[in-house]
């Protein structure tokens, strides 16, 4: 199935020249003129719901506006097939999952009906996650430059599930992780691309203070006294329980007010868990609020972190942590773990505040409501570093760089 | 015949007499007051005075004449509607006279004055002569309409309303005009000028015509600035003549990705055992990479070794020593590299291999893969270069001063290099050349360049 890309109602390219700069944006049209005549065909399974798709819904038609022919493919799968995909993508994060022989045959089975049904029209194939990386037996017939993009975290991942994969991987010309410690022992080139925030989405663009003040009232939450926030999903791996620890630590010697805002995923029976555990240890305590925040309340997220003083992403494990970024977007100072790809966006002591214990948080937390200059100066360079390297338009100047470099073996290309 | 001679001899005899007279005054005052003219000219040296003499002796001596023509008819025994005919024909050719005469000399005068004002190069002599002319002419019209006795008020209120549609409707043109006049009598820009307005738009002048101000921008474009809005905006000129480079200088741009090689340390051993083979394009991106990622930062972070060995090796000491490492001393990669590994070496011979990384904050190799391409900038002299230079991405600042040093072995910046080769500017050159710029943001760095070249151009 292919998707009409062309007249997506999203922001122009030009919209954001004024928040990186008209250079930026004229060096993007630079590269894109250098592929003119090229189809990049990106192929994953599905066009809504996931990370992927958003990236995708946003990138395939700036990419388009810079005059690239990019396209969007999806392949077509069973419930089935989705259930072993779901097994997959847990394994590939460390999760113990059990994998028969018949889902690896129904993996290969669907991937090789795909190829089959699928019309294959690019001159570069972007296959996004481990669904449709089976398609790249097609290879060999098309001829064309085949690029595997792991949006997954597979820094420590199960080894048979790895092992199964790495047979597909191999055969790519180049595989795309999002951080350094995600890479792998491979025969093929892989590069480096974080993943990014659009400046101009609900989620983070700039919002009046009457928006911000109306979503403060509505969770009943005081705009007088400082807001200690994380805004992550419940579950065990973002250790909500810790940041009530740290806050109550801090709360002894500094006024300030807690809320822990997120949603529950359908697919994680754990997270309603979670949910009644942290409602449970933070009752009595007037100034911790458990906030449900439905799915789809992108401009609520956004008033929140708008709103608070300090933000905190005190996970155990985490991916690259986009939450993250968006709160560095918005210029607060952060309080974080260095887990994942954490310490790739807070650089200690000059974006944010890296901490490594319940202790190291909460002694953050002080730091920065006893220093608001200091927290200022933090915020101002958190932003700075997202505009610098993790919007948007640095995306799409990877992505082009990436297609481009395909063509080339050396390290320094000439165009 | 003879009888009407006889009776009449004194009503004819007198006007011609009187007319004789106009005749031989005439030749003579035409002698006298033109000679005594030329002597006046002479002492006072008017341009326009030859212009004025040979224009008016001829009509001087028609109009005479006709002065003459018409003290006869006064004096002579016509019937008094005979003498309102002759006195209307004389005043016609007097006023048809004058009105040659008027425009004649207006335009001589007008080609002569215009052409001698160079600085109003926008003044369009035919244009002008040519509303001279018509004015001139309308105004004969009217008189002689007058002498016939014919309506002037109509004709004159039509004129007056057709004046006033054609200013209406070309009043945006007639702003142009107005101040382009003001423009060039104020002598504010010439052909050449380097001239930056308030809005953003800057580049030489290349043409100045009646209506706009034509601009060529460093990136080859042609800006057109209506004369009314370049009165009305803040506009700096740059006048100061400056040396054309013998070759343009082309700005090009670095934009690089990151790719990953697999190869990870967990402690100091591993670090120097990879580092040792890794290629030169790892080292450099972890030597320089803060400089772009950080670029916003004072003080910025050290390079990526130091940063490591210190926040997660825990080695204050080491990772000191690693940040005290000046890149700018070095010309080459490989000599850094060895530095690199010498002072991690140094170390290790003194103590244990020091802490191993916690899992996840192991030491990742990435190389840096550049692509450069040309951007649609260009300079030719300093102006256009350091105009050029508050533009450019930090990437292209970033390609010329740091990638031509030490990545592509040319040991200086190449601004530095077209300084010294195409316009022979061995100070300014040298004076860039020293900078360290390892010891600024590229922002920062951007700053004192353009300081520099303007103290030079000021």
């Amino acid at each position: 199935m292919e998707k009409a890309i062309f007249h997506h109602p999203r922001a122009k390219i030009q919209d954001y020249a004024p928040i990186v700069g008209r250079s930026t944006i004229e060096e993007l049209g630079a590269l894109a003129e250098r592929l003119s005549g090229k189809v990049i065909q990106n192929i994953n399974s599905t066009f809504t719901g996931g990370g992927v798709a958003e990236i995708l819904t946003r990138m395939a038609p700036l990419l388009n506006q810079l005059g690239v022919d990019a396209r969007w493919t999806t392949i077509k799968g069973s419930e089935g097939f989705f259930d072993v995909t779901k097994k997959f993508h847990n394994a590939l994060h460390g999760r113990k999952e059990h994998i028969s022989p018949e889902d690896f045959s129904l993996f290969l089975d669907v991937n090789k009906k795909n190829i089959e049904e699928l019309k294959f029209q690019g001159d570069i194939i972007f296959i996004h996650d481990p669904q449709p990386i089976a398609l790249i037996a097609k290879k060999k017939e098309l001829g064309e430059k085949w690029i595997w993009r792991c949006h997954v975290d597979v820094s420590n991942p199960d080894k048979k599930v790895w092992e199964f994969l790495r047979n597909f991987v191999v055969e790519y010309d180049a595989a795309v992780f999002s951080a350094p410690n995600f890479a792998q022992q491979l025969p093929i080139r892989q590069f480096m691309i974080s993943p990014s925030i659009d400046p101009l989405s609900d989620k983070n663009k700039e919002l009046p203070t009457e928006i911000i003040d109306s979503v403060l009232n509505r969770y009943g939450l005081d705009k007088d006294r400082p807001i200690i926030a994380q805004i992550s999903r419940f579950d065990y791996l973002k250790d909500p329980l810790g940041v009530i620890q740290a806050f109550e630590m801090a709360r002894k010697s500094m006024d300030c007010q807690l809320v822990l805002a997120g949603g529950t995923a359908s697919d994680d029976p754990e997270s309603e868990k979670v949910l009644e555990e942290i409602r449970e240890r933070a009752s009595g305590n007037p100034d911790i609020h458990i906030l449900l925040i439905p799915p789809e309340s992108d401009m609520e997220i956004n008033a929140l972190q708008h709103a608070a003083t300090v933000i905190m992403q005190k996970s155990i494990k985490e991916g690259f942590g986009l939450t993250v970024t968006e709160a560095l977007w918005k210029g607060k100072p952060v309080v974080a773990s260095a887990v994942g790809g954490i310490p790739l966006q807070v650089k200690n002591r000059f974006t944010g505040l890296l901490c490594h214990s319940v202790e190291g948080a909460a002694y953050a937390i002080k730091r920065l409501l006893s220093n608001p200059e200091y927290a200022l100066w933090l915020g101002k360079n958190a932003r700075e570093h997202v505009r610098q390297n993790f919007l948007i338009t640095r995306h799409l100047k990877d992505y082009l760089l990436l297609f481009i470099s395909l063509y080339y073996n050396s390290d320094e290309i000439y165009l | 015949m003879n009888e009407w001679l006889t009776k009449n001899w004194l009503s004819i005899t007198a006007p011609t007499i009187v007319f004789m007279a106009f005749f031989v005054v005439a030749i003579w005052a035409r002698r006298t007051l033109f000679n005594y003219l030329n002597g006046l000219f002479f002492k006072i040296k008017w341009e326009g005075s030859e212009i004025l003499l040979r224009t008016t002796k001829t009509p001087f001596f028609q109009w005479c004449l006709l002065m003459g023509a018409y003290t006869a008819i006064q004096i002579s025994t016509l019937s008094p509607q005979a003498k309102v005919l002759a006195v209307r024909i004389i005043g016609s050719v007097f006023v048809i006279s004058l009105t040659w005469t008027i425009i004649s000399l207006a335009e001589k005068l007008l080609h002569l004055y215009l052409n001698r004002l160079k600085a109003l190069p926008l003044l369009p002599t035919t244009i002008v002569i040519n509303v001279a002319r018509i004015t001139f002419i309308v105004a004969g019209v009217l008189i002689l309409l007058d002498i016939w006795g014919a309506p002037t008020t109509p004709l004159v209120l039509l004129l007056t309303i057709g004046l006033l549609v054609v200013i209406l409707a070309s009043r945006d043109e007639m702003l142009n005009i107005f101040s382009g006049f003001e423009l060039a009598r104020g002598k504010l820009i010439k052909t050449g000028d380097y001239v930056k307005l308030e809005s953003g738009e800057e580049g030489y002048v290349s043409d100045i015509t009646l209506r706009n101000i034509q601009i060529k921008a460093p990136d080859d474009r042609i800006i057109l600035v209506p004369n009314s809005k370049f009165t009305k905006t803040t506009v700096t000129t740059y006048r100061k003549p400056l040396k054309k480079a013998t070759q343009p200088f082309r700005f090009y741009t670095r934009l690089y990705m990151k790719e990953l090689t697999g190869l990870k340390a967990g402690n100091l051993s591993e670090l120097v055992s990879i580092l040792k083979d890794v290629p030169d394009s790892v080292v450099y991106y972890h030597t320089h990479n803060f400089m772009e990622e950080y670029q916003y930062l004072t003080p910025q972070p050290a390079n990526e070794f130091a940063v490591w060995v210190g926040d997660v090796i825990g080695d204050e000491i080491l990772a000191e020593k690693l940040s005290n490492i000046d890149t700018f001393e070095f010309s080459t990669i490989g000599e850094l590299r060895e530095r690199i590994i010498a002072v991690i070496n140094e170390e290790l011979l003194t103590r244990e291999n020091g802490r191993t990384a916690a899992e996840g904050r192991e030491f990742h190799f990435i190389k840096s893969v550049n692509v450069i391409l040309p951007t649609p900038y260009v300079a030719h002299d300093l102006r256009e270069f350091v105009e050029v230079l508050r533009k450019v991405s930090i990437d292209s600042l970033y390609f010329h001063i740091f990638e031509s040093r030490l990545r592509l072995h040319k040991g200086v910046n190449d601004f530095s290099v077209w300084f010294q080769d195409c316009l022979d500017e061995r100070e300014l050159a040298d004076k860039i050349a020293v900078l360290d710029p390892y010891n600024y943001t590229l922002e920062g760095l951007r700053s004192v360049i353009i300081q520099l070249i303007e103290e030079r151009i000021k």
